[in-house]
């Protein structure tokens, strides 16, 4: 399910366009419909009702599967109306009124204006496009500083615009929506500051987007409290530390980009977990039911659930025992298990939790409450497995991780009989930073270099933090000379980077390594040639790529 | 245990019949018939045999439910698994559906990505 096929997607995004195209025509034509009923008699509008109920009905069912959820649900709640219309709840003249201005105001949505590049709400189920990088929109008053953010984050290698004023900006959501807002909080010379604009914008659009808000003092109270309230997801006072902004821009992206969460469940009354299997498909989440307790790890290898929902009295095998039986298993004790029951008695309760599981539902649970266990526990189980395999500072594999990734491409690259390049890269003089601008500013720039990395990076490429300010990167189907075109692109753009600190602004460089892979070299004596390439650049004055000289002559 | 491998789709909305078809074969590898009315599936269906059959509930005409209780009377399709496809999931009105012989509902909207597994898991639930 990771990888879409590239041919698939193109098809599916045609099917949209098809379907957007459609909604062109049709909505207008409701709209008109919809305007008839005031001037038909009373069967003939009865007829047009249902005509239009049945319409409304089927665009409730398709709009969200092309990925226009608020238009789906808009007409899932129109559907309804018109239901109550003709089952004569509701007869007034004034209601009717309202009925039509809001098909009317269906046609008119900017969401169906301009065709979807992707619906936006499969833009977070489905990974993206390695090669599209993502487009941030940045709403700032004074020009030189949205100037110097817009080419700092190009040079990050988002696709980044300025915009001066809200009139800009409004034109350009028009066109398109980004993947991020960045906006001032205050707007000298607009009628209403950043933070209502970001407001109005938030109850405009379909799927909020993330947002980051720009203040002259960030200890004001009241404007944080503010930009929370509009949505926003960081808060930076200017001057603007802009890796560090960046470092925020991509955990957004990190949390938002999620597959959908893995549910197992296990109850031996099989429609009431097909019923809680429905309702959890419905919140987006991926389900399995098991009835079968002996056949548990099974479901737990092939699955991998994120969250295990146990029902308590099971005939053969009760829920406590059976989570007994996965907590035996170290491979497993990442999984949340929440138990199902009907039992309300608090004492039996936490004696099933002292044996093992995390979380009690009692039956009979709403489908909202059950919505939200599941999901929270899942979002939680995910983080922390994150987590463990993942650098904290940087995000990036660790030490070992990425070692064996090197090994597992070099394999690969054996195999396959492609080229893989392998770099060793390390932050010039970074002594220097600690010493001079604190730990702090130190943590900044090898935060930004990571960022930069992943930005400009393949998604096939692997990448890990190796040492204190070193990282090592394995480049599968790419020889030392395309490795060093690369690499050498995020040296510049790493150059033109500024950092901000106690001691004034500064900026690094950094020097880099390249060794391709051959027969005769087993991964540890590649990563030994990287890193002797590295040197050599560190000896000829630092920021700049080296090549391992027995590649050079290779070609 | 006989494979899925053949699918009947009946479905008037031709967007989600072609979003389907595409799921259904790219990602789940399946065989479809899409039929765009109970009537086309009635006519269309012998010699195409599914394993399985996905009904939208609300068509004009002919319905699902109507469409469902005709099909079981074609030889073969007597105990075919089915799956009704419907906007609306009140549970008693899963209950309802379930009662006239369907194995479980697909709601709608459906993400196609996830439209050929649901198939699946609803398939294996009877079969595993």
């Amino acid at each position: 399910m990771d990888k879409v096929p590239h041919a698939l997607q193109q098809h599916l995004q045609q099917l949209g366009l098809q379907f957007s195209e459609r909604l062109r025509q049709e909505l207008p034509q409701l709209g008109q419909q919809a305007r008839q009923l005031l001037e038909v008699d009373e069967s003939e509008r009865e007829r047009l009702l249902q005509n239009l109920r049945d319409q409304l009905h089927r665009l409730a069912g398709s709009a969200g599967t092309f990925g226009f959820a608020q238009l789906g649900q808009q007409a899932r709640e129109l559907e309804q109306q018109a239901e109550r219309w003709l089952e004569r709840l509701l007869r007034q003249q004034q209601s009717l009124n309202e009925f039509i201005s809001a098909l009317q105001e269906l046609g008119e949505q900017p969401a169906i204006a301009s065709a979807p590049q992707e619906p936006s709400d499969r833009k977070r189920k489905q990974p993206r496009n390695e090669n599209e990088s993502r487009h941030i929109y940045i709403l700032e008053g004074e020009a030189a500083v949205g100037e110097n953010m817009r080419q700092t984050l190009s040079n990050f290698g988002y696709h980044a615009e300025h915009f001066n004023s809200i009139a800009g900006l409004d034109a350009a959501l028009q066109q398109r929506l980004p993947d991020a807002l960045i906006i001032d909080a205050k707007l000298p010379g607009e009628a209403s500051c950043g933070l209502e604009y970001a407001n109005q914008l938030r109850a405009r659009l379909e799927d909020p987007l993330p947002l980051l808000v720009l203040t002259d003092q960030q200890d004001d109270f009241a404007t944080q409290l503010q930009a929370v309230r509009a949505g926003a997801m960081g808060l930076f006072s200017k001057p603007v530390d802009i890796p560090q902004l960046e470092s925020r821009l991509e955990r957004c992206f990190t949390q938002q980009s999620g597959e959908p969460y893995r549910v197992l469940i296990a109850d031996d009354d099989q429609d009431l977990a097909s019923r809680y299997s429905l309702v959890l498909r419905d919140a987006g989440m991926l389900v399995e039911v098991m009835h079968d307790p002996a056949q548990i790890f099974n479901h737990l290898r092939d699955f991998n659930p994120e969250v295990i929902l146990l029902d308590v009295n099971m005939p053969d095998c009760t829920g406590p025992e059976l989570a007994q039986i996965i907590r035996c298993n170290d491979d497993w004790l990442r999984i949340p298990i929440i138990y199902l029951s009907a039992e309300t008695d608090f004492g039996k309760q936490m004696n099933a939790l002292i044996k093992a599981g995390d979380d009690f539902v009692s039956k009979p649970i709403s489908d909202n409450a059950l919505v939200a266990t599941v999901f929270s526990r899942a979002q939680r189980a995910r983080l922390l497995s994150d987590a463990l395999a993942r650098d904290s500072l940087t995000g990036l594999l660790k030490h070992g991780d990425i070692k064996e990734q090197v090994a597992i491409e070099l394999e690969r690259a054996l195999r396959s009989g492609d080229r893989a390049s392998v770099v060793m890269l390390d932050i010039d003089h970074f002594k220097r930073v600690n010493d001079e601008h604190g730990h702090a500013a130190g943590d900044n720039v090898i935060r930004a270099l990571a960022n930069l990395l992943r930005q400009r990076l393949r998604r096939v490429d692997s990448l890990g933090r190796y040492g204190g300010e070193e990282f090592l990167a394995v480049l599968p189907d790419c020889t030392p000379q395309q490795a060093k075109l690369i690499v050498d692109e995020i040296r510049q753009r790493f150059a033109e980077l500024h950092f901000i600190a106690d001691g004034g602004e500064f900026s690094c460089t950094l020097s880099a390594g390249i060794a391709g892979t051959d027969v005769n070299s087993n991964a540890d004596q590649l990563r030994e040639r990287a890193d002797k390439a590295l040197y050599a650049a560190k000896y000829n004055g630092r920021n700049q790529v080296q090549v391992a000289a027995s590649e050079e002559h290779r070609g | 245990m006989t494979e899925l491998k053949r699918i009947l789709h009946v479905e008037d909305d031709p967007s989600i019949q072609a979003v389907a078809k595409v799921a259904l074969e790219a990602i789940g590898g399946f065989q479809v018939l899409s039929c765009g009315s109970g009537q086309e599936a009635l006519d269309q269906v012998q010699g195409f045999a599914p394993d399985f059959i996905l009904l939208d509930v609300m068509m004009p005409g002919m319905d699902g439910p109507r469409t469902l209780e005709l099909l079981r009377q074609l030889v073969d399709l007597e105990r075919t698994p089915v799956a009704f496809m419907t906007a609306k999931v009140q549970p008693s009105e899963v209950d309802h559906y379930r009662s006239l012989g369907a194995r479980d509902v697909i709601i709608k909207p459906f993400d196609p990505m996830q439209l050929a597994s649901q198939v699946r898991q609803i398939w294996s639930e009877r079969h595993g």
